[in-house]
């Protein structure tokens, strides 16, 4: 019975990792920029979500509205300010980290100094936990948040095969000179992948704020839990994300059966270095030369 | 004030020498590392348990920090190396959250959250060098020897290779050079010389916790690399005490609350950092244009 409950409270904890890290690959796979400042999105939709929400009584959806919104902008603006400008004059790997990095710093602090630096969580009705069967407690956002996730994958399939804006982003990933060539705008399309990307992350940081809750800090974790699902996943495969991140939250929580929480983000490292060692090219990638 | 002064200024020696080491994987191997803090905590923890448990003086405490963190590193570097440079950044960041947890549970040897407390007072070959003066020229003396260490690396085969790997890795192994290898080596180096900086700062506070190596130091670090100026030998130096003395300055503001000064103080490196991207990526001591920089690391 541990187990399955560890089970259940692994997916729920998957579906929020994997929402969270289909964003950052979506950016990275279309666009190739290494944002690292994808954790201050989800951050800054949070904290915007609770402050209306938990602070104001705003209802719920002008909350998640202003939240989506607010993701998108920062994704929109990170692109046009900090972005664009570095990759006029030089497009390094090294240079783009740098500058996302700063910025998830300035954000970090910023949160830090306007809301506080201790945990703030949203309480609402949907996070208390009903026992379903003998010892097995489940509350009712955890199939909201499984729910949302699959809702949210299949729209972005969608989007993704479907639609102009999603084939002519995927086009981006594998050949940008022959975007241009078919007259599109390689610069408007990353745009997309941005605001798309950054408001991916907005049920995740909704969920994460209404169960475990929001602290300044978290870009940070959001950050090495994107990356390693980015990397168990295969980089450039937004389906593998995905997985990813779902595999990531039921690890997670599956180690609870003998380990205390503190060593959640020990059970990240030692899966991802597991994949670095065994299959660098995750689970959907194609296998990746030293480069 | 004096001894105000002096101490800042062996803080400013420490940071320079935990940049100093990052600038060489960073700056010459184009290497990026998000747990520097670790192999500094290493340095402190190792050299802090085998002065107090086994009575080691300043120099055997130091190399046995060295040889642990340049082991640890090396398990690091091996397999991430091998792959691609954003996998670095992931373990690296992974292995800066587990081993942070490492220092605050392993309570027998790190002594948990409290740290470890009443390290002896650092002797060398015999003699006290606790006294601050004679402490200030200790860690002055092991900035030097890195610092030459460093440039002569640099200069060296070695050194070259190194540059060669970072300007354009497929040319460097199209030429028969061991990429994963030399990258591996300047892993190891840039750590064990961290973790000189960890026993001199063991040493000097006589206190270590895990605060000293979270993930902010492991930024702060970056900051002082980049605000400084990559792949420069001076310019790592600078950046340490530009980026220590900020506070200082900092806190003679009149209107700032001082419980906010840490918070200000990440937010100018923060921005500081983006804003030297976007204007002028080779750093304040760096080469003048961006042009200059492109034919020095693309």
């Amino acid at each position: 019975m541990v187990f399955l409950q560890l089970f259940l409270n692994g997916l729920q904890l998957g579906a929020i990792y994997a929402l969270t890290a289909v964003g950052f690959s979506l950016i990275f796979g279309s666009t190739k920029i290494f944002h690292v400042a994808h954790g201050s999105a989800f951050a800054i939709s949070g904290y915007i979500y609770w402050w209306l929400a938990s602070q104001l009584d705003v209802a719920w959806p002008v909350a998640t509205l202003a939240a989506v919104l607010a993701a998108a902008a920062f994704g929109l603006l990170m692109e046009r300010f900090i972005y664009r400008p570095i990759q006029r004059h030089e497009a390094s790997f090294f240079t783009v980290f740098i500058a996302a990095f700063g910025v998830s710093l300035v954000i970090q602090n910023l949160i830090g100094s306007v809301a506080g630096r201790g945990m703030e969580t949203v309480t609402t009705p949907l996070s208390r936990s009903v026992e379903i069967m003998d010892g097995l407690f489940v509350a009712p956002i955890s199939a909201i948040s499984i729910g949302v996730a699959i809702l949210v994958f299949t729209a972005l399939s969608y989007f993704l095969g479907r639609t102009h804006v999603g084939i002519a982003m995927r086009a981006l990933s594998e050949n940008p000179d022959l975007v241009r060539v078919f007259g599109l705008d390689p610069g408007r399309v990353a745009q997309w992948a941005f605001v798309i990307g950054s408001a991916v992350v907005v049920p995740g940081a909704i969920f994460t704020a209404m169960t475990a809750g929001l602290n300044p800090a978290i870009g940070t974790h959001v950050m090495l839990v994107s990356l390693a699902a980015t990397i168990v996943g295969g980089i450039g495969s937004v389906r593998g994300a995905a997985c990813g991140g779902m595999l990531l939250g039921l690890a997670e929580n599956l180690a609870y059966w003998k380990l205390d929480p503190q060593w959640s983000e020990a059970v990240t490292f030692v899966v991802l270095f597991a994949f670095i060692i065994f299959r660098p090219s995750g689970f959907f990638g194609t296998p990746t030369a030293a480069r | 004030m004096a001894t105000y002064i002096i101490n800042l200024a062996i803080l400013i020696g420490i940071n320079a020498i935990l940049a100093v080491t990052l600038n060489f994987i960073l700056g010459y191997a184009g290497i990026f590392s998000l747990a520097h803090a670790i192999f500094f905590g290493i340095g402190a923890y190792t050299a802090a348990v085998a002065a107090m448990k086994f009575g080691a003086d300043f120099a055997a405490a130091t190399a046995a920090g060295m040889l642990v963190s340049g082991v640890i590193s090396l398990a690091l570097a091996l397999p991430a190396l091998r792959v691609r440079g954003e996998y670095f950044v992931a373990a690296s960041l992974g292995l800066q959250m587990l081993a942070l947890t490492v220092f605050s549970e392993w309570k027998s040897v790190t002594g948990g959250i409290g740290g470890l407390i009443g390290i002896p007072p650092p002797r060398l070959f015999g003699f006290d060098v606790s006294d601050p003066v004679l402490f200030l020229a200790l860690t002055l003396a092991c900035l030097g020897v890195i610092l030459i260490a460093i440039r002569a690396l640099v200069r060296s085969s070695f050194g070259r290779s190194l540059k060669a790997i970072r300007d354009d890795e497929t040319a460097a192994s199209a030429l028969g050079k061991n990429v994963a290898l030399l990258k591996t080596l300047a892993v190891m180096v840039s750590s064990s010389f961290a973790a000189v900086a960890g026993s001199l700062f063991a040493f000097f506070l006589s206190f270590i916790n895990v605060e000293s190596f979270v993930l902010e130091v492991s930024v702060q670090v970056i900051a002082m690399v980049i605000i400084g100026g990559t792949g420069t030998l001076l310019g790592p130096v600078i950046g340490a005490a530009i980026v220590l003395l900020l506070p200082a300055l900092l806190t003679y503001l009149p209107y700032l609350p001082p419980t906010e000064i840490g918070s200000i103080q990440q937010m100018i490196y923060g921005l500081a950092m983006v804003l030297l991207m976007i204007f002028r990526p080779s750093g304040l001591w760096g080469y003048g244009s961006s042009q200059d920089r492109k034919r020095a690391a693309p």
